[in-house]
């Protein structure tokens, strides 16, 4: 067990355990003969049933971080912790195995579901990949999750652009959770969505959370959902992790002059007087 | 009536292949000269839409069923494209919401900005001035909305320029016109908000030094509320509640605008349960009888579903059309 982390178990007891940990995820592009280092030494901690926030603008390698630690583009150094098992050192079989265990969405419920394909067969999809499960079982399942997504059954037969933005992004959560994984990764969830939506989507997911057990790691360039969603969070600039720390310190003390300013930058809207 | 822009029981239809879209449903906004107005709604409400409309440049197959809108004493839905080319750009200018789709990538901006001047003393008739006199102009454009390094910035060319520079930019052209009436769409939604913040501030100081009036459209409570004086609500094609900014904002008495507000997480945090609105925008082909919020309406009654709610006023400069509005 490494320094650190018998550090943090002595801090906060053995039970906190990250899901998942980066150590140093650093990114490299190299673009046109120059490198570009979109992601530099970025190291965090994900606690078990928890939701951590990464907010940045853009630019800031907050998506990066996200699709790092899903695998879906390699760090060019550093490493990834899943359940106590080096993520970094798996490709294959092993990589596939675990990738059952870690969900994502992507921000763009429009472009992430195929055109062709019902949502039933959307929402199909992860038992076909990875697991035996098919006929009348597979149907079952798939109607579970319209339920817990709270869709009709008969939306399996339904195309995608038959859906609203809402009611698609809420296929991707189905789909994203249906083989029951222990971590999810939202990669903007709400950014392409009407603020009425975006409130039902952000309360379907915090209900998600305590109803299957999820753990989040929450990407997202709107600091008011952020803070109203997150128990720790993370603040992103030019590659950088600028500051860190539970929300509510965050937002209520910025240490940082950046953080102070991208808070204050803000409109606020005058309180309500109901 | 004194008011710059008077838009009257104004209705538009576009005809689709699936149907006609009752596209806007009898808008009445009126706006005096150095206010600013706030129009805020969801995505399909047609808020931009009618923007479009006040500029003259609304789809191309949209219908007028009735109402009129009037600038500075001109019918604009009477105006013919040759009159139109005195008015846009002139009298209304426009800006949009993402800054790059709106400058050509193959010129520099001296040369664009070069040729809008050149093309508003063409549009009016007058001779052109001399040609180091037009490049002045260009200058004191650009240090009009506060871009300091005028010579590097007239030299670039927009993929050179950031996000927020190239917003400024379009802010300069719709200036070049001196008009009276700006329409910012959505002008901040593609930005981050720390240049979100500076864009609002350099309008707000334009409306303040120039007299600008403004029509704002957007999506972003917060951003309507930094600028805007006052505030039009729209949902489905009508206008649910208007007023002044504060007067709505901190006493919203529509459904659709204290929903709205509740759907909105706050960035202070005092962890206040976000309320969604349920159910989905309308289809505007087959719009729902009487009030178009009714099916999502907590407070709706057989009079909601039966009878389109009257706009009656509920208090100094503070309209709304609900048959239950919040006192």
């Amino acid at each position: 067990m490494s320094s650190l982390a018998t550090m943090l178990s002595t801090e906060t007891g053995p039970e906190a355990e990250p899901l998942l940990s980066a150590r140093d995820l650093t990114k490299v592009f190299h673009t046109g003969g120059q490198d570009f280092r979109a992601v530099d030494g970025v190291s965090l901690d994900v606690k078990p049933g928890k939701v951590l926030g990464i907010v940045g603008e853009s630019g800031s390698g907050k998506s990066t971080v996200a699709r790092m630690v899903m695998r879906l583009i390699e760090p060019s150094s550093g490493q990834i912790m899943f359940e106590g098992e080096n993520l970094t050192a798996k490709s294959g079989e092993a990589l596939r195995q675990t990738r059952r265990h870690m969900q994502i969405v992507f921000q763009n419920p429009h472009s992430a579901l195929n055109p062709r394909d019902t949502i039933g067969s959307a929402i199909a999809e992860p038992f076909l990949v990875q697991t035996r499960i098919r006929g009348a079982e597979l149907e079952r399942r798939v109607e579970a999750l319209l339920d817990i997504i709270s869709l009709p059954k008969a939306f399996k037969y339904r195309y995608p652009h038959e859906l609203s933005g809402g009611q698609k992004q809420r296929v991707c959560i189905a789909r994203a959770v249906a083989l029951e994984p222990r971590l999810l990764v939202l990669d903007e969830p709400t950014s392409a969505l009407d603020v009425s939506v975006q409130a039902q989507i952000l309360m379907f997911l915090q209900d998600l959370r305590v109803r299957l057990n999820l753990t989040y790691l929450f990407i997202s360039h709107n600091l008011a959902v952020v803070r109203h969603l997150c128990d720790d969070v993370i603040v992103m600039s030019k590659g950088r992790i600028v500051e860190s720390g539970s929300t509510d310190a965050v937002f209520k003390s910025p240490r940082e002059a950046y953080t102070r300013k991208l808070i204050d930058s803000v409109p606020r809207i005058p309180r309500l007087c109901v | 009536m004194t008011a710059l822009l008077n838009i009257d029981n104004y209705r538009l239809d576009i005809p689709t292949f699936d149907g006609v879209l009752k596209v806007l449903d009898g808008i009445d906004i009126a706006l005096e000269q150095g206010d600013t107005l706030g129009i805020v709604g969801e995505s399909g409400c047609g808020k931009t839409v009618l923007a479009r409309s006040i500029m003259g440049i609304g789809p191309r197959n949209a219908r007028r069923v009735s109402g009129h809108i009037v600038f500075d004493s001109t019918a604009l839905d009477e105006l013919s494209e040759a009159d139109w080319r005195r008015v846009r750009g002139v009298k209304i200018s426009m800006i949009f919401q993402d800054p790059m789709t709106y400058l050509n990538p193959l010129l520099t901006i001296g040369r664009q900005l070069f040729d809008v001047i050149t093309a508003h003393y063409r549009a009016q008739g007058k001779p052109a001035p001399a040609k180091t006199d037009r490049l002045a102009r260009c200058v004191r454009l650009l240090e009009q909305v506060q871009i300091a390094d005028t010579q590097r910035v007239l030299k670039s060319y927009p993929h050179q320029l950031s996000g927020g520079m190239r917003q400024r930019i379009l802010i300069a052209m719709a200036l070049a016109g001196e008009p009276k009436l700006l329409i910012a769409d959505e002008p901040t939604t593609a930005l981050d908000v720390t240049i979100q913040a500076e864009i609002l501030k350099l309008l707000r100081g334009l409306v303040d030094r120039l007299g600008l009036t403004v029509v704002m459209i957007s999506h972003d409570v917060g951003a309507i509320a930094a600028l805007s004086r006052r505030v039009a609500v729209m949902y489905a094609g009508t206008v649910v509640e208007q007023g002044t900014a504060k007067s709505i904002l901190t006493r919203p008495r529509h459904p659709y605008t204290r929903g709205l507000l509740a759907a909105l997480p706050d960035i202070e945090g005092d962890a206040q349960p976000l309320e969604a609105i349920p159910g989905t925008i309308p289809n505007l082909i087959n719009p729902p009888s009487g009030c178009r919020f009714h099916p999502r309406c907590p407070r709706a009654t057989a009079i909601c579903r039966q009878e389109k709610p009257e706009t009656r006023s509920v208090g100094a400069d503070h309209v709304v059309a609900c048959h239950h509005a919040f006192d």
